[in-house]
């Protein structure tokens, strides 16, 4: 390994580092979650064994047999002549002598009966409530709702159950409450109706807001590049403020211009318009403002890039069409459009991908609304993820959509190196030693 | 070229027209934090300073003050922007100068990465700050942001680098210098714009995160800025546009700040990175 | 596991126990609320006084430190911070969340249940309301307590109704007739399409819906007789014959000129300012509004103005009814099992009427126990008192079932698009039926 190699690969271990461990590791995870169940119903970390009242439906169909099932299901609490045993060795013969004249022979289906019956000993009552739970638990036949943390406990707890040896792997399976592998998630993305409105949904999002951001920011920059200096300073400071705001402030302005009482409505008021909310009233209105909300960020970007690439333009090339008698249209057409191709093409793809993936501003815009009009795909994703309203969040699907943002940004970014001359990009250093 | 304002008015009307959206939320943004409008209207009707109360009051009994909240914002926006900066002017370096194993390989992994839903990640995330002990800590979401805005910061600063002439390269190491002391002592300082306008990038970016820190750092009272408005929004008992615009005006004097100081700097934020 | 707790704990209580100082943190997380519903931890606090006292005299010194958390951005950063601690074991010791939230978090073992800990039949837990409690089980289980109920009742506008020729007798006797039936959501629509076109309330504002997903539109599915859990399966159930109707409902009522197409996606700020002023006839809200028609909005005179009723049936096969959507004190998993014994404890005695009738009046909620009718705070306010009489004997909650989201969203989704004409009843219907059981599968009944 020579000194170049190593001041190289020292150089770059500390982003390496950091970029694997919290970027590309997460990454590769989601991709993994994508192919799980994972849900916050399954847990994230692992699962335990547990057969619960409602998992004893489910039990044949997970190819457990009838018989089993039946042993499974019954009462929960009895007294017979083991559990008094086992009652009276921490309790007391007397108690459990009194309890058996008492309630002898019955069987209790919860807990919560289990306990009131325990209430009825007379001649020496268990006051306090845990060591009455505690007695309660010394009745309990069944492991209904009992948690096991391990798979070796569960299965010591069925088989003191008697649990024929042929179901306990069925029946484990069946028990164990973490996630499992699974490619139904992507059966679901095709079948479900909704996918195809969130790529079309996406599809619209992209292409309106890089038309807006080219055109405009293409605008932006003739225009300053045509003025004085301090105006072209003062109209890039006005446009360049959205990229730097937090978010959250910059959409709760264009919320406070667009909403029923804001002002919008209130200038128009004096026309006899209607007060209404100019950003979700339907789905076009949506659509402008979410186009206008990201545009004004995203155009500051090609407003920036294609002004510096305007004053690399020598220029000669201007005073020759002026000579020419070109008007001012004509210059931009004919001269300087022609030399900004490799600026529009690197912001297309550039913002291509950021689009894709970006949800940020829909999100505290619209959130989507109205009526998942404007659910983008990886807004989609998030939800799906991250925020529902019954409280059972997918992860394992959620990271299916993003699974396919992943994919589509690959193959879209493979293709751009392919296109933008990546040799060029990564020419050798020309020092070597 | 005729550059004089006379001699283009029509074009700055129209641009005028087309910012005064823009022109008019920011306006009113500052108008009506320090003001009271008539009920339903938009003209402001008596100046007052009631809207800033929650600079010397806490606005409800829960929330920590703007101080701390401050604080907190600051602590996190400049780690993760002197962290982001510190990982790129070396690994850009390398990417740009250096000829090393895998070095396209890298090139090609940081323009993918650029493609990737961030926040979807969370949960991935989350495992592995738990693995390594770091959840529920500010230091790891720190981390986490640093990370999650690196590939743009090394993708920012090779383009600076890339535009610095080889031949002062070249002469330095024909004096017998290293290729380290070549970068600290001759490139260094030619990509020091580039770094400043990173810098503030970044800390800018730190500054408007909202989802890291409540999500990857619950109990660490790590509330932010971001996150503090967005509570005083959702609070739908008692709304008060004033006291947002307030809150937000707060939030954005640093940024403003920054843009006036800095403006010729940020705006040559993509200086190097324009080659096609 | 439980069994070995429950042997230390007998240990612990039989052994002579030395007096030692006891220092224990419990943190207690809040979901959703804002200002006015500082009891929720408070109440804690105060029940950690109590608690501490009590343990004071018989002689064992327990010092309980609360810390209370609310300032939660929403309830997605909630729910995402509750679960990733718990996975990462440092979960706060009791949280304050939706009874939907049960499921999932049994499920996924983050939650203990509270049953293992207090005696469900003594005092305080004996006096919540049993239907109130019965929302805090999942699978046979009680997980936690109810920490406040409310409902979401059917409102209307007594001056609007008045010039419709309502008098204030037959006023009076809405919710009664409401609740037998007598009037239902077909007479309302002719009602509503009668105040349009008479000039009382402009095109639109006839009947004023909710403006995003909730409960709310689960209650509309069960006016028409639809059923949302199976009691003797515990699936869900897609009624397909119940869901058309409902969603034809709505469809009428926008063909009726009443209800506004784009209506779903209103701001809450201007929907709350026009509701509280009159401007819709009639529409549907939470007992919660109370509070907010009657401060930010500035209505003094709520019950000269405004009335309300259960949401009315919409057919024969369905019946007048409101949900409750209670929130929960839940006590999460801990490795000390000393400390959820605590936070269990904490939980019971912030259930103390009077504690809760704190929290009911101070928020504009309701009572989960039938004692705190006879305290004077909840008797002397009229809403709560009104509110319990007319509305809690017959609500009912979402189950308890860890899809019930997924369901509620498709739901949701279908009237939706029901609504702007975007598909026809039929056409929605069928769409989430195919919805349903692609997400659901087993776990759902289609009738």
């Amino acid at each position: 390994m020579n000194r170049q190699t190593l001041l190289g690969l020292s150089f770059i271990s500390p982003a390496l580092l950091a970029v694997v461990m919290f970027f590309l590791l997460p990454v590769v995870l989601t991709v993994v979650f994508a192919f799980t169940n994972m849900s916050t119903s399954t847990g994230i970390l692992g699962g335990e064994y547990q057969i619960s009242e409602s998992d004893l439906r489910r039990l044949p169909a997970a190819g457990v047999s009838d018989e089993v099932a039946e042993m499974l299901t019954g009462a929960g609490y009895a007294v017979r002549p083991e559990t008094l045993a086992l009652f009276a060795a921490d309790f007391g013969k007397d108690r459990a002598d009194e309890f058996d004249t008492l309630h002898g022979g019955a069987t209790f289906n919860d807990r919560r009966a289990m306990e009131r019956a325990l209430k009825d000993l007379r001649g020496d009552p268990i006051r306090v409530v845990r060591e009455r739970k505690a007695a309660a638990e010394l009745f309990r036949v069944s492991i209904l709702g009992q948690r096991y943390p391990t798979e070796a406990e569960f299965q010591t707890a069925i088989r003191e159950l008697g649990i024929p040896e042929a179901d306990h792997a069925a029946l484990t399976k069946a028990a164990y409450t973490g996630w499992t592998f699974t490619t139904q998630n992507f059966e679901l993305l095709w079948e479900l109706p909704a996918t195809w409105r969130y790529a079309l949904n996406s599809t619209i999002y992209v292409v309106l807001t890089l038309a807006f951001n080219v055109g405009f920011g293409l605008f932006l920059a003739f225009s300053t590049f045509y003025l004085p200096t301090r105006t072209a300073q003062t109209f890039r400071a006005i446009w360049f403020l959205p990229r730097i705001l937090p978010p959250v402030l910059y959409v709760v302005m264009w919320q406070w211009l667009t909403w029923d009482q804001g002002f919008i409505s209130a200038i128009l008021r004096p026309f006899g318009i209607e007060p209404i909310n100019w950003m979700r009233h339907t789905a076009t209105h949506a659509w402008t403002f979410i186009v206008l909300i990201n545009g004004c960020v995203g155009a500051s970007l090609g407003m920036i890039l294609f002004s510096s690439s305007l004053r690399a333009i020598p220029e000669t090339h201007l005073f020759a069409a002026q000579v020419d008698g070109a008007n001012r249209w004509q210059q931009v057409r004919f001269v300087l459009l022609p030399q900004m191709r490799w600026p529009i093409l690197f912001i297309t793809s550039y913002q291509t991908l950021s689009l894709l993936t970006s949800f940020e501003y829909i999100l505290l815009a619209t959130d989507g609304g109205p009526g998942r009009q404007t659910e983008v795909w990886a807004l989609a994703a998030y939800h799906t993820a991250l925020s529902n309203y019954g409280g059972n969040l997918e992860y394992g699907l959620g990271a299916a959509y993003a699974l396919a943002l992943v994919i589509i940004g690959i193959l879209l970014s493979a293709l751009y190196l392919r296109f933008f001359n990546f040799r060029d990009l990564v020419a050798k250093p020309r020092i070597e030693q | 070229m005729n550059t004089s304002l006379k001699g283009n008015w029509l074009l700055v009307l129209a641009m005028s027209l087309m910012s005064a959206p823009l022109v008019i939320m920011y306006g009113f943004q500052l108008i009506d934090s320090i003001s009271r409008p008539a009920p339903g209207g938009i003209i402001p009707q008596e100046w007052e300073l009631t809207n800033w109360r929650f600079l010397w009051e806490p606005i409800d009994s829960a929330r920590p003050s703007i101080w701390r909240v401050t604080f907190n914002t600051f602590v996190f926006a400049s780690s993760t922007a002197l962290l982001v900066c510190a990982f790129s002017i070396t690994a850009a370096y390398a990417l740009s100068r250096l000829n090393f194993p895998a070095r396209r390989f890298f090139l090609a992994g940081l323009i993918m990465l650029h493609a990737f839903p961030t926040i979807t990640l969370i949960i991935a995330i989350f495992i592995v700050l738990q693995f390594l002990g770091l959840y529920d800590s500010l230091m790891g979401v720190i981390l986490v942001k640093a990370a999650l805005e690196l590939p743009f910061g090394i993708w920012i600063m090779k383009g600076f680098y890339d535009s610095v002439p080889w031949e002062i390269e070249m002469a330095g190491v024909q004096d017998g210098a290293s290729r380290f002391r070549v970068w600290r002592e001759l490139i260094l300082p030619q990509v020091k714009p580039g770094l400043l306008a990173l810098l503030i990038f970044s800390f800018l970016a730190g500054w408007s995160e909202f989802i890291l820190p409540l999500v990857l750092a619950p109990g660490a009272d790590a509330q932010v800025l971001a996150t503090y408005m967005n509570a005083v929004i959702a609070d739908d008992t008692r709304p008060d546009y004033g006291l947002f615009k307030a809150i937000g005006m707060f939030y954005a004097l640093p940024v403003i700040a920054i843009y006036l100081l800095f403006q010729k700097r940020l705006m040559n934020i993509y200086g190097g990175g324009t080659k096609g | 596991m439980k069994q070995i707790t429950c042997a230390l704990a007998l240990l612990a209580s039989t052994a002579a126990m030395p007096v030692l100082a006891e220092d224990i943190t419990i943190t207690v997380w809040a979901g959703g609320s804002n200002d006015s519903d500082h009891y929720r931890i408070d109440n804690i606090m105060i029940a950690a006084d109590l608690l501490s006292r009590e343990a004071a005299i018989r002689g064992e010194e327990l010092n309980i430190t609360v810390e209370g958390k609310r300032d939660f951005d929403g309830w997605d950063g909630f729910k995402q911070a509750v679960t990733l601690g718990a996975e990462a074991g440092n979960a706060p010791n009791i949280v304050v969340t939706s009874h939907l939230d049960i499921a999932p978090w049994a499920s996924a073992g983050y939650i203990v249940p509270i049953e293992d800990y207090v005696d469900l039949d003594s005092w305080p837990l004996n006096n919540v309301y049993a239907n109130l409690m019965e929302i805090a089980t999942f699978d046979g289980t009680q997980w936690g307590v109810p920490q406040d109920a409310e409902s979401r009742p059917f409102f209307f506008w007594k001056d609007t109704m008045a010039k419709l020729g309502y008098s204030d007798a037959d006023m009076n006797d809405m919710a009664a007739r409401v609740q037998a039936g007598d009037y239902t959501l077909r007479d309302m629509l002719a009602d509503a399409k009668k105040a349009v076109d008479m000039g009382l309330v402009d095109e639109g504002y006839g009947f004023y819906p909710r403006v995003s997903n909730g409960p709310d539109y689960a209650q509309f599915y069960q006016s028409f007789g639809g059923e949302l859990m199976d009691p003797e399966t515990g699936k869900l159930v897609l009624d397909r014959t119940a869901m058309t109707e409902m969603y034809q409902f709505f469809v009428d009522a926008v063909e009726a000129g009443v209800t506004r197409k784009n209506h779903i996606g209103t701001d809450w700020d201007q929907w709350y300012s026009e509701v509280a002023s009159g401007k819709a006839a009639f529409w549907h809200g939470g007992t919660w509004h109370y509070g907010r028609y009657t401060g930010k909005e500035g209505n003094d005179d709520f019950f000269g103005t405004i009335g309300f009723t259960l949401i009315p049936a919409g057919n024969e096969a369905g019946r007048a009814n409101t949900i409750t959507h209670p929130l929960v004190y839940l006590v999460t998993d801990q490795e000390e099992d000393r400390a959820e014994e605590i936070a269990a404890q904490l939980v019971s005695i912030a259930s103390e009427p009077r504690l809760n009738t704190l929290h009911a009046i101070a928020s504009s909620h309701l009572a989960i126990g039938k004692a705190e009718s006879d305290l004077d705070l909840y008797a002397g306010d009229r809403w709560a008192s009104e509110a319990t009489d007319v509305l809690l004997p017959h609500a009912n909650a979402q189950p308890n079932h860890p899809s019930y989201g997924a369901f509620s969203e498709a739901m949701f989704k279908g009237l939706e698009a029901a609504w702007a004409g975007v598909q026809t009843p039929e056409e929605a219907v069928a769409e989430i039926e195919a919805q349903m059981s692609a997400t659901l599968g087993d776990e759902l009944i289609i009738r």
